[in-house]
């Protein structure tokens, strides 16, 4: 009888031990958000690289903080003609993908002509299609991207750093099987193969036996579930069921203390406002500089990064300005050039500019993935503004309500915001050619010939330090002119098991390295 | 009773009809799909091509013609967000909102029966007073406030019951249970006063004077006529949680119909509206004539009144 009690409370210890002190060969990931669930890159831009860039090898690698790598991509190396308008890539040999097919050169031009097709809703599809003019393959390791003006932006345009526009797929699989299938069973060449997709509610993919890019993967398999509700997410880390959590920054300390470990992706994204344009440019009142920096000055920056962001965020001073690639081209923050808290100098600012009694506009207000305090953001800077006689009349909508008022420029001087994600260089310098680069383009929100003209320069550029230059005059005129209201760069945290281990998420627009993590 | 299910069944296809008008206009008034699919670096031209692409170039009445045309062979076009077929979408989603709704049900009618019958049996007791709590908090506390705190106690902090997702049957205790709890004081209250009313009928008084047994009297004489208006509550209820279940299915990570309408509200995708839309006034046409049906069957009135 004694012996089979010790029996039973031996298993009943066994069974009782917690599921986060065993050892696993599963990763579960648990989101807030797949954006369009899809598998395909070439329908889906940023946000679908957590989980496909997994699946994918990108044809330029990228090092965790964000920089082209020889190491990380199927290019082993690359070159550059001397007029800068062919650039040849030398892929790795041997590599296949995940259906035994081997991966050449031919694959690298199909994927990037499918990315950037008529079809294709990629980041970048639009600028690529315009640079690029022809692709060849002079050999099955070999592929040289000619361009229609000298440029240096091709490695980096396709590389992890961006888009998806640089995945490498599977040629014959797709025009085997065509697009809707592969869509449905994606075919890669990445250290995890597609297993299964439950739309809604999982991505699970699993581990092929040997990677050039991690070796032997540490994980067997690798799941993707989708929770929109952060409760859920945490309650799972606490029973184990997940190793890694996307989690707001007012549940950070809880998590600490409760022992979790909580990385953080520093600076992520910024907090960036701005004045809607109208059809034909800027229109008063904020056509004003002296009202564009009095509303700078209104807003107390450190205030916002305690009390709305909790303390994970860090004041911000140029407009547009995407502080990862700062350091890149030598461009330097200034004391001078943050914005200080200043109501009485912006009420004067405003009384110089002939609107002393104030005035009102309209502030959009709205959430954002990876930004819910959104409403109580936009509420605070109405707030502040409010304080030196500008009356904010707050609307609530959703984002989409938001960008068509925007981009069909029916509400001239009104304001919106998104919390724009950081990114490299070349990633700013896209993302400024969107946002503040008046020709053709319907987003536009800067309208300074100025600037414009520098833009222009920085995509036919081939020196480097003229671009680096080029780059830090486009920022210095963008905080001068006060084109914008930068607030706060926000640090992103994410929650994992404790016995996760070392891992450093990186640096990179909306991807957070998680083949590093799982390398033995 | 053929032409009583023949004439609901009429109804019901107009219903439909008008309702696939009303969701083909509302869901394009919410804005445009493109402004969320598409990159900021988008230009006029690659709208152009979206639009044409996804065949929302078209004038309107030809997009419905086609939609409605579409939608009679169970054909919802593909979803603009997802790039998929929309049938795929509901075929993978409506069997999970079903089979949580009916553990929901089942968990209902499970916890009001007994409650509401002895509630009114034993009025004034205990008993009575503990549904009546039960029935006053069910009404009362919002759905996601139930299953938040289910989660972060329960699941989180006490570890009992899984958190979220589907995976097994325990996975549908927590989501079941607040789904079921509104429903459960809804039904409590019916049963109750319905019971209430029948137990003071002369038939009952014959039964009871004639000998029948007590608990005979009560959960077969009573109880039966005491159902109607329960029938009626919990069909439609049914039907209900089959398609709105949005809050519990985000709280819970369950992957059904509502979560699904959710996101095709917010992303503009009309097709997913639409077919979405649709399915949930069939699944509430086909639930109201069911219990139509059934209340013709239980009440006979009903039938020789038509």
């Amino acid at each position: 009888m004694k012996s089979l009690l010790m029996i039973l409370v031996l298993i009943s210890l066994g069974t009782a031990t917690p599921a986060w002190a065993q050892p696993k060969s599963e990763l579960t990931i648990a989101l807030s958000s797949f954006s369009a669930e899809t598998l395909d890159p070439a329908l889906q831009g940023h946000n679908v690289k957590y989980y496909l860039s997994l699946m994918f090898d990108y044809l330029v690698g990228t090092t965790a903080d964000g920089q082209p790598s020889q190491m990380g991509g199927l290019a082993s190396k690359w070159e550059n003609s001397a007029d800068y308008r062919r650039w040849t890539f030398h892929l790795r040999k041997g590599v296949k993908f995940h259906n035994g097919d081997e991966l050449t050169a031919e694959d690298v031009k199909f994927s990037l002509q499918r990315a950037m097709s008529k079809r294709s809703t990629t980041g970048y599809a639009g600028p690529l299609r315009a640079l690029i003019q022809d692709i060849e393959t002079p050999a099955p390791d070999r592929v040289v991207i000619v361009t229609r003006d000298p440029t240096l932006i091709i490695p980096t345009y396709l590389s992890r750093s961006l888009s998806t526009e640089g995945m490498v797929l599977p040629r014959k699989y797709i025009e085997a099987n065509g697009d809707d299938v592969f869509a449905r069973k994606p075919v890669g060449s990445g250290p995890f193969k597609f297993v299964e997709q439950v739309t809604g509610s999982h991505i699970k993919l699993t581990a092929v036996d040997q990677h050039w890019r991690i070796g032997v993967p540490k994980y067997r398999n690798v799941t993707f579930k989708l929770v929109p509700e952060e409760t859920t997410r945490i309650a799972l880390l606490r029973r184990g069921e997940v190793d890694v959590a996307d989690v707001s920054r007012e549940r950070v300390k809880e998590l600490e203390k409760e022992g979790f470990p909580v990385h953080m992706r520093k600076e992520e994204a910024i907090i960036h406002m701005w004045w809607i344009l109208g059809p034909d440019g800027r229109t008063p009142p904020t056509k004003d500089k002296r009202v564009r920096e009095a509303l700078n000055l209104a807003i107390d920056r450190t205030e916002v990064a305690q009390s709305i962001f909790g303390g994970y965020a860090e004041p911000a001073a140029i407009p547009m300005g995407l502080s990862w690639s700062f350091k890149e081209v030598g461009f330097k923050v200034t004391p001078d050039m943050a914005y200080a808290y200043d109501p009485p100098r912006a009420k004067k600012l405003l009384a110089d500019a002939g609107l002393g009694a104030g005035f009102t506009f309209d502030v959009y207000a709205f959430q954002l993935p990876g930004l819910p305090e959104g409403k109580s953001f936009a509420e605070a800077v109405a707030g502040y503004w409010e304080k030196i006689g500008v009356k904010s009349k707050l609307i609530p909508v959703d984002y989409p309500a938001f960008r068509k008022v925007w981009v069909d420029r029916k509400a001239p001087g009104a304001v919106g915001y998104y919390n724009i994600a950081n990114r490299d260089w070349i990633g700013t310098y896209a993302l400024l050619e969107k946002q503040g680069y008046t020709p053709s383009k319907l987003n536009d929100t800067v309208n300074d010939p100025e600037i414009d003209g520098m833009i222009a320069q920085v995509m036919r550029q081939t020196d480097r330090e003229k671009i680096n230059a080029l780059m830090r005059n486009i920022f210095t005129r963008l905080r001068s002119e006060h084109h914008g209201v930068p607030v706060v760069y926000v640090h992103s945290p994410y929650a994992t098991a404790k016995t996760l281990g070392k891992w450093n998420p990186g640096a990179v627009m909306y991807d957070l390295f998680l083949d590093e993590l799982a390398r033995k | 009773m053929l032409w009583f299910v023949l004439f609901r069944l009429l109804q019901s296809l107009v219903a439909l009809a008008i309702l696939s008008v009303v969701v083909f206009v509302l869901a394009r008034t919410t804005g445009d799909p493109l402004h969320l699919i598409l990159p900021m670096s988008a230009t006029e031209e690659d709208y152009a091509n979206a639009r044409r692409y996804l065949g929302l170039d078209r004038p309107y009445v030809e997009q419905y013609l086609s939609f409605v045309g579409r939608a009679v062979t169970g054909d919802f076009g593909m979803s603009i967000r997802a790039r998929r077929p929309v049938i795929e979408l509901i075929r993978d989603r409506l069997p999970n909102s079903l089979k949580l709704a009916a553990f929901a049900m089942a968990v209902s009618l499970a916890m009001a029966f007994p409650l509401g019958v002895m509630a009114a049996v034993k009025k004034g007791s205990a008993i009575d007073r503990t549904a009546q709590v039960i029935s006053v908090l069910g009404q009362s506390l919002p759905t996601f406030w139930v299953a938040i705190v289910l989660v972060e106690f329960v699941a989180g902090r006490l570890q009992w019951l899984p958190a979220g997702g589907i995976e097994g049957f325990a996975s549908y205790v927590l989501p079941g249970f607040t789904l079921g709890w509104f429903v459960v004081a809804g039904i409590m209250r019916l049963l109750r006063s319905g019971m209430l009313e029948v137990l003071d009928s002369e038939y009952v008084k014959l039964a009871r004077l004639k000998g029948v047994v007590e608990h005979r009297v009560i959960w077969v004489h009573a109880l039966k006529n005491a159902l109607i208006p329960v029938v009626t509550f919990a069909g439609i209820y049914f039907a209900i949680l089959v398609t709105t279940a949005i809050v519990v299915e985000t709280v819970f990570a369950w992957p059904g119909l509502g979560r699904l309408a959710y996101d095709g509200i917010t992303s503009r995708d009309f097709p997913v509206i639409q077919a979405v839309v649709l399915t949930t006034a069939v699944i509430v046409s086909a639930v109201n004539l069911g219990v139509d049906c059934l209340y013709a069957f239980i009440d006979p009135r009903i039938r020789y009144g038509r």
